[in-house]
């Protein structure tokens, strides 16, 4: 052993090759930490603890980014917008598909080393895209949530299960979609279901045997504080979903998660109250799952702007001193910026129309203006941004991320009894549309031809100021956009939209210095790697991943 | 008010003529059957009648089913067979599910009447001239959209709606489209596509152009379609006519 492993090492010295597999250390907690230090990995969902994806990479400038080619493809062999998140650990990409496969490969070629195919249960209920967003590590073990709501261990090396357990009961449509996020020697999910009048949870697992060893429940139960904000029973199956994967400050030892919509959806006044902790973000301790602080942004919700973001931590100075933050753009239209010591919200702006509420209070709660039957909403269902990842980058102090603008829905309340796993939703919306019965925007693009056009919304990637809240630039695109965020120490923007462009824009100015069409959505974020000294990013446009680098 | 008008030019001919008067279908009828479908029929079904396999309610897509007494029958008979139960329902209420799966699943309600298809036939031929700009199965210009699937892909309402103020019923992805370009050629026709980078058009010879935008000094899309309204033009009768031809069009 000793002495092949000499051997490698002095071929290495030789040939000024990478590492070899064979030594590289083992995803460690500190490892997790600090990953901003190795950007030559993609260790968590958002790239890192504070979820900026930013990353310090810079071979690949404004100036050469027009020398961008493709290195490797991998198609996906399922159908199904795919809305993964691959991690790349030391030379090798986890990346899930639909429903619940993983596959471990060369980050270099995108030959495959194994895929694990899990098949979700029959009785699996997912609303809104039966997806999955990729897995988490530690250690040598990757952990992927299940949409039939199990938590599974996978082996990095083989793909084989470690060990797998029911986080909640896919009969009653709970799922998960997250990945899930590691913090020290636990593995955290959140469930989602909140169309299907779910009770939401996030809950911590240790990660070695899956025993459970905390669970937090987005909705308070009798005795607990908040639960006066639910009348009757309603917080039984009130939703609360927890969709994205959280944040966390190892600082402060506190995890950050934005929780979904209440149900029924569209009829509130069937669940009178704010209906915590739905629409809110929760600080919850990251050994005990304690609630620290919450924030909630849309209470009483009637629109299903639910705080399906991820949060994103950066410390900066506020009003003369330094201050540790979370940035947030909600689905509801507005900009948050709030402190994530205490929860105190310190700036709340919006950034597309908005006429569901006339502003925010000193405290940053909406002052609801609710449209009369039949007007439109703005911003509509979908929201003026969603779960797309958004991307702070310290270099230029912007915060950058996708919006909806000019989108409106018409919503419809109705009265309905909760049956278990059944749609909860309390009546429907149509999307307001410039002629009667125009084709409009829903969720995922429908096909090549967008006859839906502008008219009924359009997208943009902004460039927003977190000092003040306003825009420092938009990018428009012509259809609405789904996609994710990228930023590097060159000062490089990627993104991509629902028209399958890829672009790199300079995150300064907005300007796009290049794009490539891939011809399919691009519905994530990229992130980007470094093998060998070369710099890749990846992107996932329709079925297709596709790796770019510059030419040699 | 655009419904209202034209409600009076059709009814009154449907009135006269008895039997059409089943293919007449008011908005109280399109109403009650849209209540009573969502309260009895939409658990199976689903909300947009595509709930049952081979079975798209608000496409006119039927196992069986192809008149409107069909339709009745199959409602009050139930299919044992496929778990559907016989329902027992009053006449008005049998008239409202017919009137609204007719509909297209109109939930806006708006009045409609089908007349004859051949004889609606004629007047896209004749009278309405139809074809100078619309295509059907491969007859006719290319200048507006092909018309060969339209009774398959839109409500009777807006097929009425176009024929009678197309302008505000025209899709905003038809709209009339006139460009200049960066050396100085223009080009005019319908768009059919367009992307944040290039657009893509069918010109004025027919021929399919898509262009970058980069290349493009000046855009400019109408809003006021090319098609007249058949409002003053066609009489109630007429206009039932055509919309049942529309409405047969179900392409391939």
């Amino acid at each position: 052993m000793r002495i092949s492993l000499r051997f490698v090492l002095s071929l290495a010295a030789v040939f000024g090759l990478s590492l070899p597999v064979a030594v590289r250390a083992q995803v460690t907690p500190e490892r997790l930490d600090r990953a901003a230090a190795e950007p030559q990995n993609w260790l968590t969902y958002n790239g890192g603890y504070d979820s900026r994806r930013y990353s310090t990479l810079n071979q690949i400038t404004p100036g050469n980014v027009k020398n961008l080619e493709q290195k490797w493809v991998l198609q996906d062999q399922v159908f199904g917008a795919w809305e993964s998140n691959p991690l790349v650990v030391d030379g090798i990409m986890y990346v899930t598909e639909r429903p619940n496969d993983v596959i471990a490969l060369d980050a270099k070629t995108g030959r495959v080393f194994w895929l694990y195919r899990y098949t979700p249960s029959p009785d699996a209920r997912v609303c809104c895209g039966a997806n999955n967003r990729g897995v988490a590590i530690l250690g040598d073990t990757l952990f992927m949530g299940t949409l039939d709501a199990h938590l599974i261990a996978i082996d990095a090396k083989t793909g084989r299960p470690l060990w797998n357990i029911a986080v909640a009961d896919a009969r009653l449509a709970y799922s998960i979609t997250m990945a899930p996020l590691v913090v020290k020697d636990k593995v955290i999910v959140g469930v989602g279901g909140g169309e299907f009048g779910i009770r939401g949870f996030i809950a911590a697992y240790d990660g070695k045997t899956g025993k459970e060893a905390w669970r937090f429940n987005t909705i308070p139960g009798p005795g607990e504080p908040g639960h006066e904000t639910w009348s009757g029973d309603d917080w039984m199956h009130g939703g609360a979903s927890v969709w994205i994967t959280g944040s966390f400050d190892p600082s402060l030892n506190l995890t950050y998660w934005g929780i979904g919509n209440p149900g029924p959806d569209w009829n509130p006044n069937q669940r009178p109250g704010d209906n915590l902790y739905s629409d809110s973000v929760v600080a919850l301790d990251a050994d005990s799952g304690a609630l620290k602080w919450h924030f909630q942004f849309t209470p009483n919700d009637g629109y299903d702007y639910d705080a399906v973001q991820v949060p994103v931590l950066a410390d900066l100075e506020w009003q003369g001193r330094p201050a540790k933050v979370m940035m947030w753009a909600n689905r509801n239209g507005y900009f948050y910026v709030l402190d994530r010591v205490t929860g105190r919200f310190l700036l709340g702006e919006p950034f597309v129309k908005v006429n569901w509420a006339s502003g925010l209070d000193p405290n940053g709660r909406p002052i609801q203006t609710p449209q009369p039957p039949g007007m439109p909403t703005w911003p509509g269902n979908q929201g003026g941004t969603n779960w797309y990842p958004p991307s702070f980058s310290p270099r230029t102090g912007l915060f950058y991320f996708s919006v909806w603008e000019n989108y409106a829905t018409i919503y419809r309340k109705e009265e309905q009894a909760y049956v278990p796993g059944r749609n909860f939703l309390g009546g429907g919306f149509t999307v307001a549309a410039p002629a009667p019965g125009a084709p409009t925007i829903g969720i995922g693009r429908r096909g090549p031809i967008n006859n839906w056009t502008n008219e009924v919304g359009s997208g943009a990637t902004v460039a927003l100021d977190p000092r003040t809240g306003k825009r420092a630039w938009t990018f428009p695109q012509f259809d609405v956009t789904d996609a994710g965020m990228l930023t590097t120490a060159s000062d490089l923007l990627f993104t991509g939209g629902r028209e399958g462009y890829f672009y790199a824009l300079d995150a300064k100015t907005g300007k796009e210095l290049w794009k490539a069409n891939l011809g399919g959505s691009i519905v994530m974020a990229p992130i980007t790697y470094r093998i060998d000294g070369q710099q890749y990013v990846s992107v996932i446009s329709g079925h297709t991943l596709v790796t770019f680098a510059l030419r040699n | 008010m655009l419904a209202a008008g034209w409600f009076t030019l059709a009814a009154a001919p449907a009135r006269a003529v008895a039997q059409v008067a089943d293919h007449q279908y008011s908005t109280a009828d399109i109403q009650t059957g849209s209540r009573l479908y969502g309260a009895q029929c939409a658990l199976c079904h689903g909300q947009n009648g595509d709930g049952v396999a081979g079975v798209n309610l608000s496409r006119q897509q039927f196992r069986r089913a192809s008149s409107d007494d069909d339709i009745r029958s199959t409602i009050t008979t139930g299919v044992p067979a496929a778990g559907m139960p016989p329902f027992r329902l009053q006449p008005a209420e049998l008239d409202g599910l017919v009137a609204f799966i007719r509909s297209g699943f109109d939930r806006d309600a708006t009045p409609f009447v089908v007349g004859d298809a051949g004889r609606g036939k004629a007047v896209y031929d004749g009278k309405g001239a139809c074809a100078t700009c619309h295509r059907v199965a491969g007859r006719g210009a290319r200048a507006a959209p092909d018309l060969s699937d339209v009774g398959a892909i839109r409500q009777p309402s807006a097929l009425q709606r176009s024929l009678l103020e197309p302008s505000r019923a025209m899709l905003p992805i038809n709209r009339p489209v006139r460009i200049v370009t960066r050396e100085g050629r223009t080009i005019r026709g319908r768009r059919i596509n367009e992307d944040t980078a290039t657009v893509q058009l069918v010109d004025d010879g027919e021929r399919l152009v898509s262009l970058s935008k980069s290349d493009i000094r000046e855009i400019e899309l109408g809003t006021t379609s090319g098609m007249p309204s058949f409002a003053g033009t066609l009489t109630g009768e007429e206009l039932a006519d055509l919309l049942a031809y529309l409405l047969s069009l179900k392409g391939q």
